[in-house]
């Protein structure tokens, strides 16, 4: 196992970098010198961190610091993570100061969530780029242990494989090995189905848009949260940033998919970014007297309205199944009933499976990746065990030519389906009723 | 008499929350049964032809679905899971934690006595349905409530706590410190045992030996006396499914390579905690009655805790599993402290304690944990206990306790 005594987080004031300061300290049981821009705000954010694994004991073992320590900690350091915002001129600017000091044995790692990696790595001296990887964990990684693992071409394949035993031993991580690729694995796969959901919205303003596709694609179709609520708790500006980083810089079958729609733009311009700034998709209302109310902006008017009670009779079939455990017959319902809204939801679903293997193979190395993303770094029902809960009571192959026939003529779908193998997930627990339990 | 077999089970994932899947006791009852019936080569179909014979009947442990989830008469409603049980014997079997031990009792029994050929022991706590402090009072019923529970916020922290202070003050040259750091190692064990079990609940959890032994702060309160939350087993959904069966039935289809029940023990201490330990003066043992059922299993099955491979205990607190350690013999009593030091317990060790995770791990729906042990012990002794697999187990030990050590029960399963 690598010996991994002493670990710098560069950015540690970030949500991510407190969190993932936090795994170090306490499955890692490292020193960990947490590296922010001003230090009184990287001595506020200890409790923080602290908080995040539920231990006081790591408190010891985190050591505020400031960029003017930055090349001191670096080169005391085992390994160095790079948590900064997500743009390549800054993260380029710490790769050239981190790799003036790193010792040759240390490992350095970016937590990008999309950018190249590759490009990073050729700011590190030549001697030192073998030992540098993309380390890509999930909000928040203490309860979502995915973590994407990126080597690049110069990366030491040794290193890589004693890293990869370290994040998945120690650090208790679920790795997945990734390409150097836009968005990596896993939102690669949940920001299309988000982004196109976002779409879809758009298109269904005059149903009721945001909260009638949420209500088409909540817990009851295998995630703890609905797609658009999902958006709206990352952050627009955050699912911006990805989509149009994919959009830009991949070009797949569903590259139109990846078009951020008119209506998020605006929110994002006007300083609607979602539940982090108040108000988004959606807006909750607290008022004086302690009651809050949910509301979802309308597309149409551009305002914030009550969410609309909805009540697909698919849907509902499908949450008492669900409820009672008998999820062929909630499945059933969903395969069986033809109304637009049952058909939409049924759409995603087996979109959803076949992007997956599609993603996979393009960016993964196993089409078990695909699975393990969506499962530990989303919570959704992973890919090869949703075909097979919708195995329990159809042919899934012949449905999906059945409901997609515009995907079929764009992509070998029988190419991607013979990969499909036995989930390791457990289906069952991934669909949830949103009822109160009996 | 007839031998007493165990042809499998399963148990459902102790990570999960029903409450937030929406999903209640009708949902976690149709996943364990129609896991537990697969793995242990069984089908509704197959159940519903051994009743026609009357030779199939259901033994259901929980302690208190009444309070938990408004239900009761819990033998029955397994004929809501699936039509297969119309007709088959079927009774709810109750004694608080050790809930689903009484049921095995029960079950075993009937195949001894060939009265019928497959017993289906379920045992199921649904816990998440209240918030912990209701949930807490709840449990003071396993306690005599109108003593020990009533207004009493999380008595039963409270009486292991006590248990602690009792463990003390009976072996005068136990030092405190030493005693107490026993304990943090004991709470740690059991929460890395369970990051090699892929259902316990605990197995994300961060928890370390700084933390375990470090009391009092805001993460590790102290809920029970000098007890603090690492010291605490865990607030679970769940439930557990184990299918034993007679001889008839296993020469019948060919069956091979199952463990049997070897022995078991059986014994109720006073109820309310001050007599226990008021009780205990005559013996060496902080709980007599608790050894006293493990001597029983032992002569029952004509082992020592020499030919013991693996133990899993009922730790629903530190305190509890190290009275454990010498009722199962491993040490002299007043000397548990030894066998954790030492490393005996620990996964590799000689005689490890809790490979799962046990209920501080692994979790405590309370009325599923004895049929999630026996469950335990079954995969040990046939080797199909994957990343916790314990090497060359050839007999594994149980204890499962209801209330403050109340009622105990012990089973012994082997191989033949």
């Amino acid at each position: 196992m690598m010996n991994i005594k002493t670990v710098s987080v560069i950015g540690v004031t970030g949500t991510m970098g407190a969190n993932i300061a936090g795994i170090f300290a306490s499955f890692g049981n490292a020193k960990v010198y947490c590296i922010g821009r001003n230090i009184d705000k990287v001595r506020k954010t200890i409790p923080r961190i602290v908080k995040s694994v539920k231990a006081d004991a790591i408190s010891k073992n985190l050591i505020p610091a400031d960029f003017s320590m930055l090349e001191d900690c670096v080169r005391e350091s085992d390994l160095v993570f790079e948590s900064s915002k997500e743009d390549i001129g800054v993260k380029i600017e710490i790769a050239k100061r981190v790799g003036a000091t790193l010792q040759p044995h240390a490992i350095s790692g970016t937590g990008s969530s999309g950018l190249s990696i590759t490009k990073i790595a050729e700011y590190y001296p030549e001697e030192l780029r073998g030992h540098f990887f993309g380390i890509h964990m999930f909000n928040p990684p203490y309860t979502l242990p995915l973590c994407e693992l990126t080597p690049t071409a110069y990366s030491d394949s040794k290193t890589k494989e004693e890293l990869k035993e370290y994040l998945n031993i120690k650090l208790i991580r679920t790795v997945v090995e990734v390409k150097d690729s836009p968005a990596f694995l896993g939102n690669r796969i949940g920001f299309q189905f988000i982004n196109e959901a976002l779409q879809y919205a758009e298109k269904y303003k005059d149903n009721g848009g945001i909260d009638y596709i949420d209500a088409l694609l909540g817990p009851f179709t295998g995630r703890t949260m609905a797609p658009l609520t999902t958006s709206d708790f990352v952050g627009l500006d955050v699912h911006r940033a990805i989509v149009e980083n994919i959009y830009e810089n991949t070009k797949d079958y569903v590259h139109d998919t990846f078009i951020l729609p008119a209506f998020v733009q605006k929110l994002v311009e006007s300083g609607k970014l979602g539940r982090k700034s108040g108000a988004g998709l959606y807006q909750l209302i607290k008022y004086e007297n302690g009651l809050k109310r949910q509301t979802v902006y309308d597309i149409n008017t551009g305002l914030y309205r009550d969410l609309i009670p909805y009540a697909f009779p698919f849907a509902d079939k499908m949450k008492r199944g669900i409820a009672e455990g008998d999820y062929d017959k909630a499945f059933e319902r969903l395969v069986n009933n033809h109304s637009q809204e049952a058909e939409i939801c049924l759409s995603f679903l087996l979109k959803y499976i076949i992007y997956s293997l599609y993603a996979t193979e393009e960016v993964g190395y196993d089409v078990t990746a695909a699975d393990d993303v969506m499962a530990t770094g989303f919570n959704w029902c992973p890919p090869l065990a949703l075909f097979e809960a919708l195995s329990t009571v159809t042919d899934v192959r012949t449905l999906i030519h059945e409901r997609l026939p515009d995907i079929c003529q764009k992509i070998d779908v029988d190419h991607y389906l013979a990969d499909v193998k036995p989930s390791k997930y457990d289906y069952r627990l991934y669909f949830k009723s949103g009822r109160k339990s009996l | 008499m007839n031998k007493v077999y165990i042809l499998g089970g399963a148990q459902t994932d102790f990570e999960r929350n029903w409450t937030k899947e929406g999903k209640g006791m009708i949902a976690l009852l149709k996943e364990v049964m129609a896991d537990g019936l697969k793995e242990a080569g069984l089908t509704f179909d197959g159940v519903k032809k051994l009743n026609e014979e009357n030779r199939v009947a259901c033994f259901v442990g929980n302690f208190i679905a009444e309070k938990y989830t408004d239900q009761g008469h819990l033998g029955a409603f397994l004929t809501e899971v699936n039509p297969a049980f119309y007709g088959v014997p079927s009774a709810r079997y109750e004694a608080a934690c050790a809930s689903s031990s009484v049921a095995i009792d029960a079950a075993q029994t009937k195949i001894k006595s060939e009265d019928y050929d497959i017993a289906i022991v379920v045992g199921w706590e649904l816990m998440k349905t209240v918030e912990s402090h209701i949930g807490g009072d709840y449990l003071g019923r396993a306690a005599y409530y109108e003593k020990e529970g009533k207004g009493i916020d999380l008595p039963f922290p409270k009486l292991f706590g006590k248990l602690a202070d009792e463990t003390l003050k009976k072996y005068p040259e136990l030092d405190e410190k030493r005693y107490m750091n026993a304990l943090a190692n004991i709470s740690v064990i059991n929460y890395t045992n369970a990051k090699r079990n892929p259902l316990a609940q605990t197995r994300k959890w961060f928890m370390s030996y700084e933390q375990a032994k470090t009391r009092d702060t805001e993460t590790n309160p102290l809920v029970g006396g000098r007890l603090g939350i690492s010291d605490c087993s865990q607030v679970t959904d769940g439930a557990a499914v184990v299918v034993l069966a007679s001889e008839k039935y296993i020469e019948g289809h060919g069956i091979k390579n199952k463990p049997i029940i070897k022995g078991y023990g059986h014994r109720t201490a006073p109820m309310l905690f001050d007599k226990k330990m008021a009780d205990n003066e005559r013996s060496e043992y902080v709980l007599p009655w608790t050894r006293q059922t493990v001597l029983d299993a032992y002569r029952r099955s004509g082992l020592t805790v020499d030919d013991i491979d693996v133990f899993e205990t009922h730790d629903c607190f530190t305190s509890s599993e190290y009275a454990a350690i010498s009722a199962f013999g491993l040490t002299e009593p007043g000397k548990e402290y030894e066998a954790v030091e030492s490393g005996l317990i620990a996964f590799n060790g000689g005689k490890p304690i809790n490979p799962s995770g046990g209920l501080i791990g692994c979790g405590h729906p309370v009325g599923a944990s004895g049929a999630r042990m026996l469950l335990d012990l079954y995969k040990q002794v046939t080797g199909t206990a994957g990343g916790y697999q314990v090497k060359n187990v050839k007999n594994g030990i149980m204890l499962n306790i209801g209330g403050s050590a109340t009622t105990n029960y012990v089973f012994v399963v082997g191989k033949e």
